[in-house]
């Protein structure tokens, strides 16, 4: 398989698929280029944009000067979260909240977590803590131990239902059998659980877990949620598969678990790469690129005893100095400085000291987006992808 | 109170020696020791059982200690010895003169060589720089150093032996001059209790002189810190040390499913002082690539220090310190012994017990040597097979720990710390270093009851700042992004935060 795109994409996460979304919707032809699944399977599900603050769009402004929102702006920011609801609800998976209000979700140690826009599965997990709360939990599951929660709240139950499998997909792939969650439903009618609210680990299902949860929830008659676990995170495959289905409708080609081996280059342009296949190798050629590969932990970076490189075109990188100053001591204080590392880019998404002129950079790789330090790593896949699939796809 | 006749402070490799050869000689004693076992150089070391070659041609008197016992410990501990043999490699530019030395001087101590042609030496282990020179072959194996304490203290156990972890000594009683006893307490209740005994041992290695220094006496110490780095991977399935005077970097030693490599050695003047310095990791790792050059693309998942309790000397390099040992009689009713090396540690308990017996008035005769450490057919060691066999349950999956090994252990030791889980099991030594298992363990240690979901969180959050301690020296490349993860899953997805 080879081909000729207006735009190559580089990267399969959160960020690289909404540039590819951008861009199709735009009438551009469309590559993605991707080494396998992205980090975002491995997330809550969460749109995170900006924690601090009760408006993460206000929050932008007093965020750092070379904080990559800038590149973008507030307006610019909340249109693109906006484009991301309306492809969630295109796919079955809707998407709930505001871009000018954080919210809080429940985590499975009974702490919150804030973010912005949350799966329609976890619209009730913000609540008063007086509230009772009865979290349901499966027999021998090992990612979710139900006390973390209830010896937090005063008013809180617990049930344990046996769905014969303990693995998180395991029991996601149950609640695709329409029996089986007839079963759960009787069984939790059978429980007389007082009058508040039901909390469930993330397992509704592998794809369409907002119907379940609110079937539910209608047969109940009680607001039910789910909780994120631990990877394998059901939220975020879901919002993976429901992104790739949206690509795959817009006729976008997916080049999956290939990795670059070769780029071509004349002057100042990129013109092609190659991939390596399982058979033949690919040549991929297109007129612009975008770098979407994240950072250390998706491989877009990849750092050596005092250094850093960028691992698809070597572009310069930008570290905050040797290793002894990459972390702090305290593992939860948050944003250790190798945070900061990353591609600076000019305000065109362009990587600056660098001769080429058709490259752009989006996600999480762009330097000085920190995004543990500020919570925002989907705030910024999504806002910075659709900003450069904006410029790039403009006409020349 | 407990009444006994030797109390032993110390549960390193040394003072469980002494538990085992005490009771193999039926003489009642207690065991006193602050943290688990082997919590302090024993743990901390690189887990050789030393064939004396790398002392051969300074410290000959340690290396002939060190072939002997070698040979009894392999014969007695076939469960936590593993006969891996060592080289000694010599690389392009390391002294010939030296090497001649070495051969010499390991045939005066009784230390087996052979000298291999380099593509001998890499039939044996094909990672080894192919550039070398020459190998010499050496009986060196590798050895589990917490094992090795655990079967040890079962001998005590079964006869009897008072085995006290988790309790630190507060006090040394003394009447008319003389030491009766010992007032230790408890980590976690702070319960304090007294223990009386005719004689004490000091064997607390690296804290040996704060233990002295209780009953108003000292012990002239060098303490010396060494650190080491563990690998993801076993490149080597046999101890590689450099041919050359002692330096930085130059052993690395194959254990389980990983291997260790170190050491470097820097004077320090508390024996909790134990930080690795991120410089320390770039000299051995450096150092280890030249030996194995696959060293340098491979991850590495942890790192930690030890400090040596070395015999006092003046001046000069620590490693020109003697690895020998000396038994000091405080004529006050305690003894002390001091340096020595875990290779060593049988014949250290064999020769203060002695002491022991002698002062004790007995005619008991060791018999260490001889007989093979009890309990050894009860561990399951490693076989893949076993673990596999439940892996439905597994919670630690880079070490293939389940569910059911959590509970047992936990219920078995009474305990509620995660560490002595981590050591009974292995779980959480792999890859991940806990990052997703010490969350399940600690969710079925409060669902079993063990503790209440608000210690549980307490202990995941003194876990986690330990393991980032342990890592962050080391952290590039692979370990960087699985770091990042870990990150992601405790501060993102679980909302834990910095405490206010």
């Amino acid at each position: 398989m080879s081909g000729t795109y207006d735009v190559v994409i580089i990267g399969g996460g959160m960020s690289g698929m909404m540039a590819a979304i951008a861009l199709t919707d735009m009438g551009r032809k469309i590559a993605v280029v991707s080494r396998g699944d992205p980090v975002c399977c491995l997330s809550t599900g969460c749109i995170d944009v900006l924690a601090n603050g009760n408006d993460p769009l206000e929050g932008i402004g007093s965020l750092p000067d070379n904080h990559p929102y800038h590149l973008v702006g507030k307006d610019a920011v909340k249109a693109s979260l906006e484009m991301f609801k309306a492809v969630m609800s295109e796919e079955g998976g809707a998407y709930v909240g505001d871009a000018h209000a954080n919210r809080r979700i429940l985590t499975p140690l009974g702490r919150h977590k804030v973010t912005c826009l949350v799966p329609g599965t976890m619209e009730f997990a913000d609540f008063h803590s007086d509230e009772y709360i009865h979290v349901i939990s499966f027999n021998k599951m090992k990612d979710f131990y139900p006390n973390y929660i209830t010896s937090n709240y005063k008013n809180a139950g617990c049930s344990i239902f046996d769905a014969g499998i303990s693995t998180t997909i395991g029991i996601a792939e149950r609640f695709e059998n329409r029996q089986f969650l007839e079963g759960f439903i009787s069984w939790l009618k059978g429980l007389d659980i007082p009058e508040g609210r039901i909390a469930i680990p993330a397992v509704l299902g592998m794809h369409f877990a907002v119907d379940v949860c609110n079937e539910i929830s209608v047969e109940l008659g009680r607001n039910v949620f789910e909780i994120p676990t631990l990877p394998p995170s059901m939220p975020g495959l879901r919002l993976f598969g429901a992104l790739k289905n949206a690509l795959l409708k817009r006729g976008v080609d997916l080049y999956w678990g290939k990795e670059i081996y070769s780029v071509e280059k004349s002057g100042s342009q990129i013109e092609a790469v190659t991939l390596a296949g399982a058979g033949r190798s690919a040549r991929v050629q297109g007129n612009a690129f975008i770098l979407a590969t994240g950072s250390f932990v998706s491989g877009g970076l990849h750092a050596s005893m005092d250094t850093a490189r960028e691992t698809v075109f070597d572009l310069p990188v930008y570290l905050p100095g040797k290793r002894k100053s990459w972390f702090n001591d305290d593992f939860f204080a948050p944003g250790h400085a190798i945070e900061k590392s990353g591609i600076c880019v000019d305000q065109s998404f362009r990587p600056v000291d660098t001769e080429i002129d058709n490259l752009f950079v989006c996600g999480s790789i762009l330097a000085f987006s920190e995004v543990m330090k500020y919570s925002c790593g989907h705030g910024i896949a999504i806002a910075t992808g659709v900003a450069a699939a904006n410029v790039c796809g403009e006409p020349v | 109170m407990i009444k006994t006749d030797v109390i032993i402070i110390g549960g390193g490799s040394t003072g469980c020696g002494i538990a085992r050869d005490l009771a193999l000689r039926d003489i009642p004693h207690c065991l006193i020791e602050k943290g688990d076992f082997a919590a302090g150089a024993t743990g901390a070391c690189h887990g050789l059982l030393h064939s004396g070659g790398r002392y051969a041609v300074n410290d000959p008197e340690a290396a002939a200690e060190c072939i002997s016992e070698n040979m009894i410990l392999r014969k007695i501990g076939v469960k936590c010895v593993e006969q891996t043999g060592g080289l000694f490699v010599r690389l392009p530019g390391d002294s010939k003169r030296f090497r001649d030395m070495f051969l010499k001087s390991c045939e005066e101590t009784g230390i087996s060589t052979e000298v291999l042609s380099p593509s001998r030496a890499l039939d044996l282990v094909p990672n080894l720089n192919p550039s070398l020179e020459e190998a010499i072959k050496v009986p060196d194996c590798s050895i589990d150093p917490f094992r090795l304490c655990m079967l040890n203290i079962i001998s005590s156990q079964k006869r009897g032996g008072e085995i006290l972890t988790h309790n630190r000594v507060i006090d040394i009683i003394r009447e008319h001059g003389r030491c009766v006893g010992v007032k230790v307490q408890e980590e976690s209740t702070s319960e304090v209790r007294e223990i009386r005994g005719r004689i004490i041992i000091n064997a607390a290695g690296a804290w040996g002189d704060k233990i002295a220094s209780l009953a108003g006496s000292g012990v002239p110490m060098t303490l010396s810190k060494g650190s080491i780095i563990i690998t993801n991977h076993r490149l080597t399935n046999m101890v590689i040390n450099r041919l050359r005077p002692s330096s930085d970097g130059d052993i690395i030693v194959p254990n389980e499913a990983v291997c260790l490599a170190g050491t470097t050695s820097i004077t320090v003047n508390d024996p909790d002082e134990s930080e690795v310095d991120p410089a320390e990791v770039d000299v051995i790792a450096t150092q280890a690539q030249l030996m194995l050059p696959d060293f340098g693309n491979t991850r590495l998942i942890r790192t930690y220090a030890g400090v040596r309790p070395l015999l006092k000397a003046d001046g000069g390099d620590d490693r020109e310190i003697s690895r020998g040992f000396r038994i000091i009689d405080h004529e006050n009713g305690m003894l002390s012994i001091m340096g020595g090396k875990l290779t060593t540690y049988r014949l250290m308990a064999e020769k203060i017990s002695d002491r022991v017996v002698e002062i004790l008035g007995l005619k008991t005769r060791c018999r260490t040597a001889e007989l093979p450490l009890e309990g050894q057919e009860e561990l399951s060691g490693y076989p893949l097979s076993k673990r596999l066999k439940t892996l439905e349950n597994i919670v630690c999956e880079c070490e293939l720990v389940t569910a059911d090994d959590v509970e047992r252990v936990a219920m078995e030791i009474g305990t509620r710390r995660i560490g002595d889980i981590q050591h009974r099991t292995r779980l959480g030594m792999g890859p991940c270093q806990g990052g997703f298992c010490t969350y399940r363990a600690l969710g079925i240690m409060q669902e079993t009851g063990k503790m209440t979901p608000e210690e549980s969180m307490q202990v995941l959050r003194e876990f986690l700042q330990r393991r980032f301690r342990g890592i962050k020296p080391a952290l590039w490349g692979d370990q960087l992004r699985e770091e990042q993860l870990v990150e992601s899953i405790y501060l993102g997805i679980l909302g834990m935060e910095q405490e206010q």
